[in-house]
């Protein structure tokens, strides 16, 4: 693509080009920082529950354990989501579904994933209908326990947050 | 649109599986406007194959697997099952041990029916009610914990008897915590089942009347909310309930709102039950004394100060004779749970049935919608209790 612009000539990409050069900036020290720093209060996870431990999400946004202070609220729609969790088992006719889901999250996205079913298949390890899902969606973090206690998410969320802050989950898919 | 002719007027709206109302399920709803002509559940996301994995279990290790899908409710189900092994194997447990077990699965049935009051609360849109509902249910997770150590699931029951014994001083927290309930209930009541938007949205919506309650075989309180007294705990008592006085609660609206009714009032009669079987509660035994003499005699001293059974080897390979089958019924908390069993003389189940309530009531989505408004749906679905993990196993 050549451009003309009052007697300079820019040869190339430009689309491309400007956007490698915002992606530059981005990436510099103070701009990456403030990103990060607000990407990580800003965890929302979407709704979407995949099997049991859900009832101990739902514990652990509820009173006693109050994720949402780690600005962590469960929201609806993916499309104003950042964050999807795994919640327990992910069956086949499941893992369709947390695919679509993922594919309409905006970038950038994390996914974690909840109990031993989510890690290596726990208790349901030998079933015909199951999926792990570091096999389909990259997990970040993963949270053991059968089901993992409020108080394991609510750690889950603080590694994650730090993983952001050191630059370790960057959640683009390059 | 769906069908071929351009005559036709209806539109086939797709809910789900990722939607507010806590996932799990599609709703397929055939739609003419905002008029609800066809709703057809898509089951089985949560299909994990239970059944078969407990031919490959031994019967002491599918305790947890059959708690899995009930997650909210796991003690009424353990309790299902391991009844049934107890028939396999014609033993008995100590009436202590029983009075133990009727003592978690009340209090499982109070915070199952907090957690479904609390998911119909943001079905509707009211997260005070999720709030408060999700806030007290862990009053009584904190009491079981304390009885069995884990916070939802107990695997409390063992073949013979239970886990542990009640540690001390749990009475009086015990009354304390359902004081607090008890207190808290008016306030439910002034905040969320007398406001005049949640009254809007459940009265008269999604009635079910007493025959087609019976003719559709719905179990549980979605029946008890049509007038129908059934209740398991009544018809064919088990565990402690013989010697419990309770009422099996009733409605005769079978709306949305007798079906939220009849939860708070199951949780009042539960409350009620707590409280006479701490009082009433027998000495002896929590084991079988075929399994408790086969605990290893340096361990003995530990179970009878520490009132923690130390599992003898025998529980990990149980063995039923060959071609024996056992069937138990419980009133779990969304309604009646079926255990069948098979054994073939090894020491893993040759078949495990296991019908939950909420496999019973999925007829419900597809009866109850039909007519309604779309904005109807979550208040219907909410007010089944429908837990879809339970229902695909």
């Amino acid at each position: 693509m050549v451009c003309g612009l009052s007697g300079t000539v820019l040869v190339g990409n430009l689309e491309r080009s400007a956007r490698r050069a915002a992606r530059w900036l981005v990436e510099r020290t103070p701009v990456r920082g403030i990103r990060d720093w607000g990407i990580k209060f800003s965890l929302w996870p979407v709704h979407f529950t995949t099997a049991c431990c859900g009832a101990e999400f739902a514990a652990a946004s509820a009173p006693r354990f109050d994720a949402e202070r780690f600005g962590f609220l469960p929201f609806v729609g993916p499309r104003q989501c950042n964050l999807m969790l795994i919640e327990g088992t992910l069956t086949r006719k499941m893992a369709e579904a947390a695919v679509w889901v993922y594919e309409q999250m905006p970038e950038p996205k994390f996914v974690m994933s909840m109990g031993a079913c989510a890690i290596d298949g726990g208790i349901f390890w030998n079933s015909y209908n199951i999926v792990r899902p570091k096999d389909i969606l990259p997990v970040e973090v993963f949270v053991p326990g059968c089901p993992p206690r409020p108080e394991a998410v609510a750690r889950s969320i603080i590694m994650l947050q730090k993983r952001i802050e050191r630059g370790e989950s960057v959640g683009l898919r390059v | 649109m769906s069908g071929a002719g351009s005559g036709e007027r209806t539109l086939e709206l797709l809910i789900g599986p990722q939607h507010p109302a806590s996932g799990h399920m599609r709703l397929v709803a055939e739609v003419d406007g905002d008029v609800v002509v066809r709703l057809r559940p898509d089951i089985g996301y949560v299909h994990r194959t239970v059944e078969k994995i407990a031919e490959t279990k031994t019967y002491l290790q599918t305790i947890p697997l059959i708690e899995r899908p009930p997650l909210a409710d796991t003690a009424n189900h353990n309790l299902g099952y391991v009844m049934a092994v107890e028939r396999l194997l014609g033993v008995e447990a100590p009436p202590r041990a029983q009075w133990l077990r009727t003592l978690l699965a009340e209090m499982n049935r109070i915070h199952s029916h907090l957690y479904g009051l609390g998911i119909h609360g943001i079905m509707l849109g009211s997260s005070t009610a999720f709030m408060w509902a999700f806030g007290d249910r862990e009053i009584m997770i904190e009491m079981a914990k304390r009885l069995t150590g884990a916070r939802i699931t107990y695997s409390y029951m063992i073949p013979g008897g239970v886990r542990r014994d009640l540690p001390p001083g749990f009475a009086e927290e015990m009354e304390k915590a359902l004081r607090y309930l008890e207190r808290r209930l008016p306030d439910y009541d002034r905040i969320f089942f007398s406001n005049p938007v949640t009254r809007a949205r459940l009265e008269g919506v999604g009635v079910l009347t007493r025959e087609d309650a019976i003719r559709l075989g719905v179990v549980g309180p979605n029946l008890r909310a049509s007038g129908v007294a059934y209740d398991v705990r009544r018809a064919r008592p088990y565990a402690a309930y013989p010697e419990l006085d309770f009422q099996v609660v009733t409605r005769s609206e079978g709306d949305s709102m007798a079906r939220m009714l009849v939860r708070v009032g199951e949780i009042r009669e539960s409350i009620r039950m707590i409280r006479q079987i701490l009082a009433r509660m027998p000495d002896g035994p929590i084991l079988a004394e075929r399994y408790a003499k086969m605990i290893p005699p340096k361990w003995r001293d530990y179970v009878r100060e520490t009132g923690r059974i130390k599992f003898p080897a025998i529980l990990a390979s149980l063995r039923p004779p060959k071609g024996a089958e056992a069937v138990s019924r419980v009133e779990a908390a969304r309604g009646e749970a079926v255990f069948y069993l098979v054994s073939d003389g090894g020491p893993r189940p040759y078949r495990m049935r296991m019908v939950t309530p909420s496999l019973r009531n999925v007829v419900l989505f597809s009866h109850l919608t039909r007519g309604c408004r779309v904005a109807d749906i979550p208040a219907i679905y909410g007010s089944l209790d429908y837990f879809p993990p339970e229902a695909d196993r």
